[in-house]
């Protein structure tokens, strides 16, 4: 126990940091923490064995996917695994049909640099549901979930479906159970927590119901929550200069989250940008900045 | 039989009055004498005001959750924030029989908390930085 303040800035690692992993020491120490690095020097088999655990079965089983072979009836591979020996990071993804591009389900983890594990990517999509090519701007660039380009025409149609800013397809509706199977995987691993840094005002409300707390920017979610209010300057700032800051968006968690794509934080000199996310493992924080909200 | 309450709000000082009512309303549904939760509040005010002021500096702040776990004989408190690591220090605890010109600036509050509580344990690892602390009482 500290006895006056003294901070350390640097946080410590996580797990130790290893080249590799053999068998005999994964079955040693139970409650040491394993990097994904190490995990993934494992032979394939093993590996696999581990990493299925990331894909819920009820997923699969939407998609006539075998959760054990990853095949479709068919035999075809619907499942693909990249977790190569000497890489930090694993990529996880599930298409239907028979082009692996059009994927409904990707999932990337990365150790960070403390070795703690970063969720980098979770998409999760109703392959049924209309596209809408918000992620190519008009001259075809990548638009990066709408962070380096934006295709306007594109944004507004998704946003009067339903969408909410950085996806293409209306999504599976698989969070929570999505969620319960990576808790599961951080538990295998001893792992304690995992961190990540949400897209956007939605996907932060969403991690919120997860379970999720702020590592960074709890104080800026409660920011945009006062302002929003009627008489605030995010509130003011919806004046229908664009399709995206539209006076009635106030209310719901998507509204907002397209305004604030559109950039209505400079209003209040605020980025979307340097949030941080954490989920201790079989632990709910409880946070709610956006209380009685409708998404 | 043990009852747990929490809550999370975000690291600003706005947040101490709510974490004081929090407790105020905890310690009603339990009885617990007016003493003890005015030490309790003391010493929560004390610990979330060193998260704010110092754990979250230079950081955008993030959350601080607030458990309490009510035990027949006793109250424990854990405080869990995601800033920066206080780091064990053999400093001594402040002279506070010296002279008002002799004190060093600062270290009160953790005076304060070590004058009011029985227990304290302080951890940090990946989920968090954890302050635990145990108020003792009789019933």
């Amino acid at each position: 126990m500290f006895k006056r303040l003294r901070l350390s800035l640097e946080p410590k690692k996580t797990a130790p940091t290893a080249e590799g992993i053999s068998i005999s020491q994964f079955i040693g120490d139970a409650s040491l923490p394993v990097t994904l690095k190490a995990l993934n020097s494992l032979p394939i088999n093993p590996k696999m064995r581990l990493y299925r655990t990331l894909i819920p079965i009820q997923v699969l089983a939407a998609f006539d996917i075998n959760p054990r072979t990853w095949q479709n009836p068919d035999k075809q591979p619907q499942v693909r695994l990249l977790a190569e020996e000497g890489s930090d990071r694993v990529k996880i993804s599930a298409w239907q049909g028979d082009n692996p591009e059009n994927e409904f389900f990707y999932l990337e983890l990365a150790d960070n640099p403390y070795n703690g594990i970063d969720l980098n990517f979770l998409v999760a999509n109703d392959p049924a549901s209309p596209k809408f090519h918000t992620d190519l701007d008009d001259q075809g660039r990548a638009t990066l979930f709408g962070t380096v380009h934006r295709n306007l025409s594109e944004e507004e149609r998704a946003m009067r479906a339903g969408l909410a800013p950085g996806q293409v397809r209306e999504g599976l509706r698989c969070s929570q159970i999505v969620f319960t199977h990576i808790e599961t995987f951080l538990t295998l691993l001893a792992h304690h927590a995992i961190t990540l840094e949400p897209l956007t005002y939605a996907s932060a409300w969403i991690f919120e119901r997860r379970g999720f707390a702020y590592a960074r920017g709890h104080q800026l979610m409660d920011s945009i929550q006062r302002e929003f209010q009627p008489g605030g300057e995010l509130h003011k700032a919806l004046d229908g200069s664009t399709a995206f800051r539209q006076p009635e968006q106030w209310k719901t968690v998507r509204g907002r989250a397209w305004a604030i794509h559109d950039g209505i934080l400079d209003v209040i000199d605020r980025k979307w940008d340097n949030l941080k996310m954490i989920k201790q493992v079989g632990r709910q924080a409880g946070v709610n900045t956006c209380p009685d909200a409708q998404y | 039989m043990s009852q747990r309450f929490q809550i999370t709000r975000a690291a600003e000082l706005e947040s101490l009055q709510v974490f004081r009512d929090f407790i105020a309303e905890c310690c009603a549904r339990h009885a617990i004498p007016n003493e003890i939760v005015f030490d309790l509040k003391l010493a929560v005010d004390e610990a979330c005001t060193n998260i704010i002021q110092h754990g979250y500096r230079g950081m955008d702040p993030g959350s601080i959750i607030l458990a309490l776990r009510f035990e027949p004989d006793r109250i424990l408190v854990q405080i869990t924030d995601f800033g920066h690591v206080f780091e064990p220090d053999d400093a001594p605890m402040p002279d506070v029989t010296a002279a008002l010109e002799e004190r060093e600036v600062g270290g009160l509050g953790l005076f304060l908390i070590y004058q009011t509580m029985d227990n304290i344990d302080y951890q940090a690892s990946d989920d968090g930085n954890t302050l635990t602390f145990t108020k003792l009482y009789r019933a």
